[in-house]
């Protein structure tokens, strides 16, 4: 949720600066994911607001409610200042004729006249990177960032006699803002005109009712549905929405006053000329009050620090919730947009967030519990300790193949499939090794991988180990039964200072060089020569791999490995540097290269 | 001659850094009491997500990126694999619950899968440690301390840690881990004290236990810790890899 720093200091205005709301966004409340400084002056906070708290901080408001109960500074509560246009009787009617619409709001406004918005309506929208449209579309959108409430304005005179039905669809097809097209499927909820024509629903608002630049005669219409239905409308049709977010993450009915007043004061606002008629509201079922017991003993428990009685009452105060306290047991009225807390433990969350975990001391706790091995485990270790001994090196690949017994539903690459063995890995494991085998400095090429595979009916761990030559592949623990039982594992030690090396993206040249020197001659002298005039682009070497005697002469072979990390060496320059070796070396009385 | 080769071919083969890091965990967590625990990578939806207090058809699903298994005709079912090995905890809990085991503490360490696009940080395959520790008093305040034990065992003594807010189904209250490294806070691990609902799903009783748990992924403390630069890097069976 984007929230800009000017438009929440409207409902704050002693807020601290951005950067120090950053600090207390990420310890008391939730992530702030970035924060851009605009070349107007505002700032962006980009706040990823928790699904918890989703009912009542996608909102500019919500999050000024916070701080300023968080902050314990002034909360500037924009509904007083809402001009209530006078009203007059309507001829509109609302009807809810699901479950899964739990209150409809609406009204009709008529002389308006559409047009661009009002300078402050077009920053905000702006800064929050939404795009102005015209002033009446603003309207919907300053309120939906604002308090949270998604809404929908029609034309009136595209609606068919004044009625609005909320209803579910049997099949309709709905021609979307934004122009497609779609089959509405059974169940789903759309809001329908008398005609039964659908107009709008929670994912989107429709076409068949769009305003226009003549439109004269407008419906506002805030609904509240059941979160469960617009995640599976939006989810089969595809369509993802900031109308649809809020309501898939449950709103309050109660915030539907609330919108409908910020809705038409702003649109008063925007047409002085404008003529408002009686709000017409459908609840029909009122969210119940619900109250919530705990006591600071429990929470201290759960928390692990000593939380006190008066700490309590000061952020229950702070927060203005309605509260009793007896004997130790706070009882609180929770607030209708608060449909987080429920049970103890969420306001030991409240409680423990609001305080700041920074306060609570770790502790190493002793219980008294006797692990037992886990013969899983126990296998795995043996079965790669033995591997390691035996020369060869662990590697990991895939889990996901072109083909296979077992195969996910989507994903996002085409391999779709779940592995049946690991040999096909460990092929391909080994060719890549291969062709490395002079930088890895291994002659022969033996490794194995420990993982688990997927046969129609069954996952299995299997062992799956080889060379160029052979790959073996049996059950974990069909291996384990072959370590015989005097196999002792190694402990190991680690070094925590080691580091990466990564290795160059280039192609390396390997090169060998053979030597004749005198018997006494040790490789060391001949090693020496060699650094000295091998040049930086040595990644591997001088290496001795061969050596004998041979009358009074002892032959030594080295091999060097040539590789940069920003191009790809020539064959020209490495022989170059090789022949400038040769040459050294020949100077030494009695050597001789091969 | 004969002798240079029989000596490389009896050469110790070079461990993958997973491993290596994952024998590391095991050994800090079983060093504060914790038994190991496994379990399958085709898991039902009922251990990776409900179990776990996940709401059907929640946006927190969506946190997930699921691979949900293709069902064979008339297997009604859900499978799938699973997102993290908090499935282990719940499974180990579970057979605690029955065994009369408590109070217990379980550690894992499992291959885990995400349906997302990868790159240098994302992968659709890593491994994820997960544990929960559960008696009459566990406080987030021991989950504090044995964290803070166990980074500084994982990136050296002068690590600290600390606790965010936030938002998991199945801790109440939930919390995001940061350690400080090379000067830096780097977000590591979701935890938390398990949601009661959690607990009497695995059996538990919450007016007499509770516990926390906590998850996060291996691979990035091993890029962390050793400046590992690709996630990618892990799976491709590349020798080069294992340098430790």
């Amino acid at each position: 949720m984007k929230i800009s720093y000017n438009w929440l200091k409207w409902y704050v205005p002693e807020a601290p600066t951005a950067e120090k709301l950053v600090d207390v966004f990420s310890y008391h409340l939730c992530e702030v994911e970035s924060m851009e400084k605009r070349h107007d002056g505002d700032s962006i906070l980009d706040l990823k607001v928790l699904p918890n708290r989703a009912h009542d901080l996608l909102s500019h408001q919500g999050v000024a409610r916070e701080l300023a109960s968080f902050l314990n500074i002034k909360y500037a509560d924009p509904v007083s200042k809402y001009k209530i246009p006078e009203s007059r009787p309507t001829k509109l009617k609302v009807e809810i004729n699901t479950d899964k619409c739990r209150r409809d709001s609406a009204r009709i406004v008529r002389n308006i006249k559409v047009g661009p918005s009002p300078d402050w309506v077009v920053k905000h929208l702006e800064s929050i990177g939404q795009r102005s449209i015209n002033n009446i579309v603003d309207a919907t959108n300053i309120v939906m960032f604002d308090c949270g409430q998604p809404n929908h304005v029609f034309d009136m005179d595209k609606v068919k006699g004044l009625k609005l039905d909320i209803n579910v669809s049997s099949g309709e097809e709905i021609s979307f803002l934004g122009g497609a097209q779609k089959e509405l499927q059974k169940g789903m909820v759309a809001i329908y005109d008398a005609k039964r024509n659908p107009i709008g629903t929670g994912v989107k608002g429709g076409t068949l009712a769009e305003l226009d630049n003549g439109t004269r005669n407008i419906i506002l219409q805030i609904d509240n549905f059941d979160p469960v239905s617009v995640r599976k409308m939006g989810q089969a049709l595809n369509i993802f929405t900031e109308g649809r977010k809020r309501f898939e993450n449950d709103l309050s009915p109660e915030l539907i006053p609330y919108a409908m007043r910020e809705l038409s004061a702003t649109i008063l606002e925007m047409c002085p000329e404008a003529v408002f008629e009686d709000i017409v509201d459908v609840y029909p079922k009122k969210q119940e009050v619900r109250k919530l017991s705990f006591s600071a003993k429990r929470i201290s428990e759960i928390l692990g620090l000593q939380v006190s009685d008066k700490e309590v009452k000061d952020i229950l105060q702070q927060y203005v919730y309605e509260y009793k306290y007896k004997k130790g047991v706070f009882e609180i009225t929770i607030p209708p947009m608060r449909l987080d807390l429920v049970i103890e433990e969420d306001m030991a969350e409240e409680i423990g967030r609001i305080l700041g975990y920074d306060k609570i001391k770790g502790n190493i706790p002793k219980i008294n519990f006797k692990p037992k091995v886990n013969e899983t485990y126990t296998k795995i270790s043996w079965a790669r300790n033995k591997l390691l001994a035996e020369g060869y090196s662990e590697v990991m690949t895939y889990t996901f193949c072109n083909k296979g017994e077992v195969e996910v539903q989507n994903s996002a690459s085409d391999k779709k499939f779940l592995r049946t063995n690991l040999a096909d890995g460990l092929k391909d494991s080994i060719k890549l090794n291969h062709s490395n085998a002079p930088i890895l400095g291994i002659d022969k090429i033996k490794v194995f991988e420990i993982g688990t595979v997927f046969k129609k009916d069954k996952e299995q761990m299997n062992v799956c180990y080889g060379d160029k030559k052979n790959i073996t592949e049996i059950s974990l623990d069909d291996f384990y039964k072959t370590i015989s039982s005097n196999y002792k594992l190694e402990p190991r030690s680690y070094s925590l200072e080691a580091k990466f090396k990564m290795w160059s993206q280039f192609p390396f040249i390997a090169r060998d060089i053979a030597v004749w020197v005198p018997e006494k001659v040790k490789s060391s002298e001949v090693e020496k020569t060699i650094k000295e005039n091998m040049g930086d682009m040595v990644i591997k070497g001088p290496e001795l791999f061969d050596e004998f005697k041979k009358g009074n002469q002892t032959s030594y072979a080295f091999r060097l490995v040539f590789q940069s990390y920003d191009r790809t060496l020539t064959d020209a320059e490495v022989n170059e540097i090789m022949n400038k070796i040769s040459h050294k070396i020949k100077e030494n009385n009695g050597w001789q290269v091969r | 001659m004969m002798k240079e080769v029989q000596k490389k071919d009896r050469q110790k083969g070079t461990e993958h850094p997973i491993s290596l890091l994952a024998d590391q965990v095991y050994q800090a967590f079983s060093g504060m009491g914790f038994e190991i625990g496994t379990g399958p990578e085709l898991e039902s939806d009922w251990y990776n997500f409900y179990v776990l207090n996940f709401p059907k058809d929640h946006p927190a699903l969506d946190m997930q990126d699921t691979f949900w298994i293709k069902n064979a005709k008339g297997n009604t079912s859900e499978k799938v694999l699973r997102t993290h090995t908090t499935t282990v905890t719940a499974r180990e809990l579970e057979k605690a619950s029955k065994e009369g085991r408590l109070p217990a503490a379980f550690i894992s360490i499992g291959k885990v899968f995400r349906n997302e696009a990868t790159d240098i940080t994302h992968e659709m395959q890593f491994f994820q440690i997960d544990g929960a520790m559960v008696g009459e008093d566990i406080s987030l305040a021991d989950l504090k301390g044995v964290l803070t034990n166990f980074y500084k065992k994982m990136l050296g003594e002068n690590t600290e840690i600390e606790f965010r807010p936030s938002f998991f189904p199945f801790t109440e209250p939930s919390i995001e881990v940061y350690a400080k490294f090379n000067g830096k806070w780097l977000e590591m691990m979701g935890s938390g004290m398990l949601h009661p609902n959690v607990l009497r799903n695995c059996g538990l009783d919450p007016a007499k236990v509770q516990g926390f748990a906590f998850g996060g992924g291996l691979d990035r403390i091993a890029m962390i810790k050793w400046g590992i630069p690709d996630v990618r890097l892990f799976y491709q069976g590349d020798l080069r890899l294992n340098q430790f």
